[in-house]
């Protein structure tokens, strides 16, 4: 007989089989009554939708996206995607000024980082940032992360291309919204060690925001422009250049990797296994290349915690990231709970998920300040801004504390 | 004693119940009687197609023409039961084409809609059909929900004065030389013997009609026909799947609410079997062989459950070798064929006809009675289509989306009875199917819902993917709060339920299925410890 | 990345054998495709409820002595009497340290409560829980069923009617506090997780207190659902503290409270002695080389395998797709093992639910030392543990977490030795 002997279902949501583990997971379902939980969001609303797509539940809106229900499933259901294309195919099409605002990071990053000083006095100003609130519902107690003057791609046209094309082994790096408007120190850090381990690093010919934040505001058309954009530019590194794509930003390296064949529909998977975390790629080099990091001698002692982001957990690569803090001397490791800090991206800015954001956090924030560490590490941005406004501790990604231990 | 009535109708499926609001709403003192709960024969057990009758058009032109005409009846009638999805007529490479303008031409001399849509086009309004067709006929087709059917006749035959027993069943036609005067019957709730008379007893059991008439010695020529179908775990299509040829078996692929359904096999089956309808695997294999011809997605859709009915067949009274079978209606007046009076038989027919053959069957008992009045079925809508249901949408607002759309799915205009706001009412019960605790209550109190398999055909608690894994106890719970009594009945009851589902389920248990009914009993056998209920049911 | 054992499977044979070794000062890691069945737990480990013709057992030990004369292709057997009674002394201490305090003994069993009402004989049982010495008689007379308003995952009115055939008199206590009226809002998530996240906070405690204290002065103890204790240790000490009469818990529907904690104390256990658990990735395939297992591959890790010298397999049965059932066979995923099943689907099932079901003893064959066993051929660095094995039926018999603890020890325990010397 030859029926039905593959029976994983081209519709994934049917090996859902109600064990409702999802639900005990779910950082949203257990502060904010007014979401269905990834259950009901998910499978089982799927199910409801492909009878008819007015079964849609607005409410889908309040999931954030962590994912931390797929990592629960026993049944392998692919839930959070469920939630997420549920959104793209029959939630309400994006029309809030807010929304845009916060979704193009890529925008207002460029216009905001010429005026960078400008832009950060005004936004930590205490009447700019109550109208916000009351204009644009971007809640005031929200603290802006600060731009820099200048980006990083200025920066490294100007002082590192041509160093870096001098290396026979060469890497391209995405360098996200984040390290070119934000913290540009970051993706210094990174040249630090990839030169260290012997490899030039150098960008993509165009590099567009991944669109996470494109996608969780509902601007699919443009998040799908900016996609292709960017894997125009990977196909052409890895398959012209030859080189491996690597990423500082968790976020953006799931989004690419992840996020466009699941929700933008982009088939990736000539490339997929070439994109991966710089902090992967470095132990990979180390661990079976034979690269060795030359670390300083007689460095402080310092105490990390290292706080999992929820696209980490996805991916399953957090243990990277931890093995490299760990070979550095004088680094003494300790790994908090991987729970969701709440931000989520744009998520945790607007006003009516501020609450629900804070309290997810706050079991993660309650473990930092007892952790004793010195630093919280962790290799999302937006956990990141989160941490460092919601906690006492400073947060640095792995690979710039790995940098500043460097000989 | 109050036990006299002008009819007394044998049958709770849908002509039964049909009949029941018939009479009742022609001033005819009624009583419907059913050995078990309200369709649980055939009624509940088929496709729930709402045929055009195009599948009948070549063959069979009298039924194809009743059934369009029944099928823009209910249309009217029970809205809230009839999802107007249109069929397609779908012929497959093996398939001659010549055989699609024969069907068109005699779609439309029965009057059926019937119009030839290019292959192209049937794949995008259809993305599930096999994309290999060669043609397609696009026609009325449509899906019915048999319970919902049912429970609102019987709904409206109660409201005007019709009695409804469930769980009585009929032991003993009462005889008065050559006249039926009543029925005894057993009450299983009661327990006890009870004695009904009636100047009309009305057969209206389906195959179980042939042992009701061989009471008084009247042999019908039934022949039992098993047809299995298997349910999908969601809508796969969502038009009617039919393959453009001579009817044959599993060629028809239903969308219903939720799910979808293929069927049927056929096969004679012998009288003492008909209680006792297991799908065996090779009615399996030749479901899913011949279903994936209409829609490959069915290789690898996860399958729900497999479930048989056995179609009364009759054959015509002038051909005792049964070769001649019609699919038509078949109303005995007993009187002029074996010199019984007031009795009737109404049977053969189908689901689509069953207001029909409730119409025949109550005029009969009319002449008999010698009353006057005008059937009213065709034109007055049924409980829960009484309104639009944008109109009930608007008046159940405030409530969550997906319960609100699934409540007026299953009652129409019925859900505003429904009280269902506030958090003790709107909490869900079952959450594939989105039924609240609200719905469960309302359906206890106004649905005479006796037990949890009751229960799931009033409101789907059950028929969704877990298949009671996860709503069964707690609709256990709900109906156990009354009192010790209730408590012990529905804990037993829950036990019962679960060995209900898992007979539709070991058919198919293999892939997602075996899983969820590992995990089932995971729940149940495990940690509820509940096996000994079963033994102890049993033993009683 | 290179460990000395890698187990697939993070349930409760994966855990216990990976706790083992790490304590052992082993490196192991532990893939999980997802939470467990551990989640699904009743508050007790089974041994040996029943023996397979369905009399009772009463004394586990010396059962599962007979068990090995005649069942010879169950687990116990091939693990031996003698061993398997020593792992099953050693369960309670692992237990234990991992935080799950259990009472109960492997000479003796015991009766845990069901969410139902029922007595089910079992071996270890989470302290706090409701237990009984014997089917009858259970510790008080009078007693007062405390559920939560709007939580349907629980019954008082069952157990009521069960205890009531034991003369027992039941009353029954509902609370409601603004925090739950506030989950209850959501017409699906009034969970047992999420109600516990409310008892959490000490005030919620004090209030539970308060609002029960009135039930208890007529009764001579009072039972709450497992709806506390998912953060923190001390919730059912502090409410015992404040209320004069005993508490017992019973634990409610899926996922339970007793099972998230056991599976998240096991875990931290685990972490805790150096292991690493990779939740939510799949093997996807393996490297063999000469007879042995050299490294798997799995979905997240892509490029990156696993090595290790010894693997274990502990993926489950059906449900957690350790097992995968088509219309017409039963196959092992991750390397193809040979499996014990019968070919005719008709024989895999009885017609009536509660009934033993052939499928439930299917599973990977193995040699007596739980080497898995494909094409035939043992091999030596892969071994299995767990429901995933053939021979036995876990619900039917009472012994799923038994098999599951007792094989994850031998397992652990052949690996150690073979390392040793």
């Amino acid at each position: 007989m030859n029926i039905q002997q593959n029976t994983v279902s081209e519709n994934n949501f049917e090996q859902c089989i109600k064990c409702t583990v999802c639900t005990v997971y779910c950082p949203v379902a257990a502060v904010n009554p007014d979401y269905p939980g990834p259950k009901q969001a998910g499978p089982d609303g799927e199910r409801l939708r492909l009878k008819q797509p007015d079964f849609y539940d607005n409410a889908l809106k309040y999931c954030l996206n962590c994912k931390r229900c797929e990592v629960a499933c026993p049944s392998n259901v692919r839930i959070g995607d469920i939630i997420q294309a549920a959104r793209i195919k029959y939630g309400p099409k994006n029309k809030s000024v807010r929304n845009y605002i916060l979704a193009n990071t890529d925008l207002v990053g460029s216009l905001a980082s010429p005026f960078a000083p400008i832009v950060n006095t005004a936004v930590s100003l205490k009447p700019v940032r109550y109208m916000m609130d009351k204009v644009m519902a971007i809640d005031h107690r929200r603290i802006f992360p600060k731009y820099s003057h200048g980006t990083f791609t200025s920066w490294y046209r100007k002082h590192a291309a041509a160093e870096q094309a001098a290396y026979d082994r060469q890497v391209s790096y995405f360098h996200g919204c984040y390290v070119n408007y934000n913290n540009p120190q970051l993706g210094k850090d990174l040249i630090r060690v990839m030169n260290a381990a012997g490899y030039g690093v150098r960008l993509l010919d165009k590099e567009k925001c991944c669109g996470v934040a494109l996608i969780s505001n509902g601007l699919y058309g443009q998040a799908l422009k900016q996609a292709r954009t960017n894997m125009e530019s990977i196909r052409r590194a890895v398959k012209e250049n030859g080189t491996d794509i690597i990423a500082t930003s968790s976020t953006c390296t799931f989004t690419i990797r992840d996020e466009y064949p699941h929700l933008l529909d982009i088939d990736n998977n000539d490339v997929r296994d070439n994109i991966e975390l710089a902090t992967r790629y470095i132990y990979r080099l180390i661990k079976s290349e034979g690269v060795q990091l030359k670390f300083k001698k007689n460095a402080e002692p310092l105490k990390v915690a290292y706080h999992t982001p929820c696209h980490m957990e996805k991916m399953g690569w957090a243990y990277y990231s931890i093995e490299l803090l760990r070979m550095i001397p004088g680094v003494e490791v300790t790994v908090l709970d991987s729970q969701c800090c709440g931000i989520a991206g744009t998520y945790g800015f607007k006003k009516e998920n501020y609450a629900t954001s804070q309290a997810i956090g706050e079991p993660l924030f309650r473990q930092i300040e007892e952790s004793g560490a010195d630093i919280v590490a962790t290799d999302c941005e937006t956990c990141k801004w989160q941490i460092e406004m919601s906690t006492s501790k400073p947060c640095e990604h792995p690979l710039s504390i790995l940098a500043s231990r460097l000989e | 004693m109050n036990n006299t009535y002008d009819v007394i109708i044998i049958g709770g499926g849908a002509t039964g119940a049909g009949i029941a609001r018939d009479c009742s709403l022609r001033g005819i003192k009624a009583l419907l009687l059913e050995r078990s709960d309200i369709s649980t024969g055939a009624t509940g057990r088929n496709h729930g197609l709402l045929h055009s009758g195009a599948r009948y058009a070549v063959t069979d032109h009298e039924s194809a023409e009743e059934c369009i005409k029944e099928n823009m009846i209910l249309r009217k009638i029970a809205a809230h039961c009839v999802e107007e999805t249109d069929g397609l007529f779908i012929s497959l490479p093996e398939d001659d084409l010549v055989y699609q303008s024969l069907f068109v031409e005699s779609c439309r001399k029965a009057g059926i809609r019937a119009d030839i849509i290019d292959p192209a086009e049937a794949r995008l309004i259809e993305p599930a059909v096999n994309p290999a067709l060669t043609g397609a006929v696009r026609v009325p087709d449509g899906a019915v929900d048999p319970f919902r059917l049912t429970s609102s006749n019987i709904i409206d035959a109660k409201a005007h004065g019709a009695e409804i027993r469930t769980y009585v069943e009929v032991t003993e036609l009462i005889r008065e030389q050559d006249r039926i005067i009543g029925v005894k019957a057993y009450d299983y709730r009661m327990r006890c013997e009870q004695t009904f008379y009636a100047q009309i007893v009305i057969n209206a059991g389906g195959i179980w009609g042939h042992g009701i008439a061989a009471k008084v010695g009247i042999t019908i020529n039934m022949l039992p026909a098993k047809g299995a179908l298997l349910i999908f775990g969601h809508r796969v299509n969502n038009h009617v799947l039919n393959r453009c040829r001579k009817p044959a078996d599993a060629d028809i692929l239903v969308p219903g609410d939720t799910i979808s359904l293929i069927g049927t096999t056929s096969s004679k089956v012998p009288f003492d079997q008909i209680d006792n309808m297991i799908v065996t695997p090779e009615e399996v294999d030749l479901l899913l062989r011949e279903g994936e011809k209409l829609s490959p997605r069915l290789a690898y859709t996860r399958i729900l459950r497999a479930y048989a009915g056995v179609r009364p067949l009759v054959a015509s009274d002038d051909d005792p070798s049964g070769r001649t079978v019609s699919r038509g209606i078949v109303l005995l007046d007993h009187a002029k064929r074996d010199g019984m009076e007031g009795f009737i038989t109404i049977t053969g027919g189908k689901l689509m006809t069953y207001r029909l053959m409730a119409e025949w069957a109550t005029d009969l008992a009319c002449t008999k009675l010698g009353i006057d009045a005008k059937c009213q079925t065709a034109t007055t809508p049924l409980p829960g289509s009484t309104e639009s249901k944008k109109e009930t949408d608007r008046k159940t607002r405030n409530r969550p989306i997906a319960q609100r759309r699934s409540m007026i799915a299953r009652h129409g205009d019925m859900a505003t009875l429904i009280d269902s706001r506030g958090s003790d009412k709107s909490s869900l019960v079952c959450e594939c199917e989105e039924v609240s605790t609200g719905e469960v209550e309302y359906a206890l109190e106004n649905l005479a819902v006796t037990n949890l398999v009751d229960l799931r055909r009033r409101t789907r608690v059950g028929m969704g993917t877990c298949q009671g894994e996860l709503c069964a106890c707690r609709a256990a719970g709900i109906m156990g709060k009354k009192s010790p009594v209730c408590a012990k009945k529905a804990k037993a009851d829950l036990a019962s339920f679960l060995n209900e589902r898992w007979k539709g389920m070991q058919p198919i248990a293999w892939g997602d299925t075996l899983r969820e009914s590992e995990y089932t009993t995971w729940v149940y056998e495990g940690v509820c410890g509940l096996s000994d209920e079963i033994e102890k049911t049993s033993a009683q | 990345m290179r460990f000395d054992t890698v187990i697939i499977g993070g349930g409760l044979a994966g855990m216990i054998c990976g706790i083992r070794l790490v304590e052992a000062g082993m490196s192991c890691a532990i893939v999980s495709q997802g939470q467990s069945a551990i989640h699904f737990s009743s508050g007790s480990f089974d041994l040996l409820g029943k023996m397979p013709d369905g009399s009772p057992v009463t004394d586990p030990a010396a059962a599962i002595a007979k068990l090995a004369e005649t069942q010879p292709g169950h687990p116990y057997a091939l693990i031996g009497s003698e061993a398997c009674i020593k792992h099953a002394e050693e369960a309670p201490a692992i237990l234990q340290a991992a935080g799950i305090p259990v009472t109960g003994d492997c000479h003796k069993n015991h009766f845990r409560i069901t969410p139902m009402g029922k007595a089910v004989p079992t071996w270890l049982t989470i302290k706090g829980y409701l237990t009984a010495d014997d089917s009858e008689t259970l510790p008080f007379k009078k007693v007062c069923i405390i559920n939560v308003e709007g939580f349907l995952d629980f019954y008082p009115e069952f157990i009521a009617e069960e205890f009531g055939r034991h003369g027992v008199t039941c009353r029954f206590g509902l609370i409601t506090l603004p925090d739950l009226e506030r989950i209850r809002e959501n017409p699906s998530e009034m969970r047992s997780a999420n109600i516990a996240r409310v008892f959490d906070h000490d005030k919620n405690i004090e209030a539970l207190a308060a609002g029960i204290r009135e039930y208890g002065k007529e009764c001579d103890a009072l039972i709450l659902p497992a709806i506390m204790g998912l953060n923190r240790n001390d919730s059912l000490e502090i409410l015992k503290s404040k209320i004069d009469k005993p508490i017992y818990l019973l634990p409610t529907l899926p996922p339970s409270i007793p099972g998230i904690k056991a599976q998240q104390a096991l875990q931290h256990r685990f972490r805790s002695l150096g292991g690493e658990y990779f939740l939510g990735d799949t093997v996807l395939a393996a490297e063999m080389d000469e007879g042995r297992v050299k490294q798997i591959f799995t979905a997240n890790h892509g490029n990156i395998p696993f090595r290790a010298d010894n693997f274990v397999l502990a993926t489950g049965s059906f449900f957690s797709r350790g097992l995968i059932a088509t219309p017409d066979s039963v196959r092992e995923p991750v390397f193809g093992l040979d499996t014990a099943y019968v070919a005719d689907r008709r024989e895999w099932y009885s017609l009536r639910f509660f009934d033993r079901h052939n499928y439930q003893s299917f599973g990977v064959r193995t040699d007596k030392s739980l080497h898995a066993i494909k094409n035939g051929n043992a091999i030596e660095n892969l071994y299995c543990a767990g429901a995933g094995l053939a021979g036995f039926n876990p619900v039917h018999d009472g012994c799923g977490a038994g098999v599951s603890i007792l094989s994850a020890l031998h397992v652990a325990d052949s690996i150690l030795k073979g390392k040793r010397s």
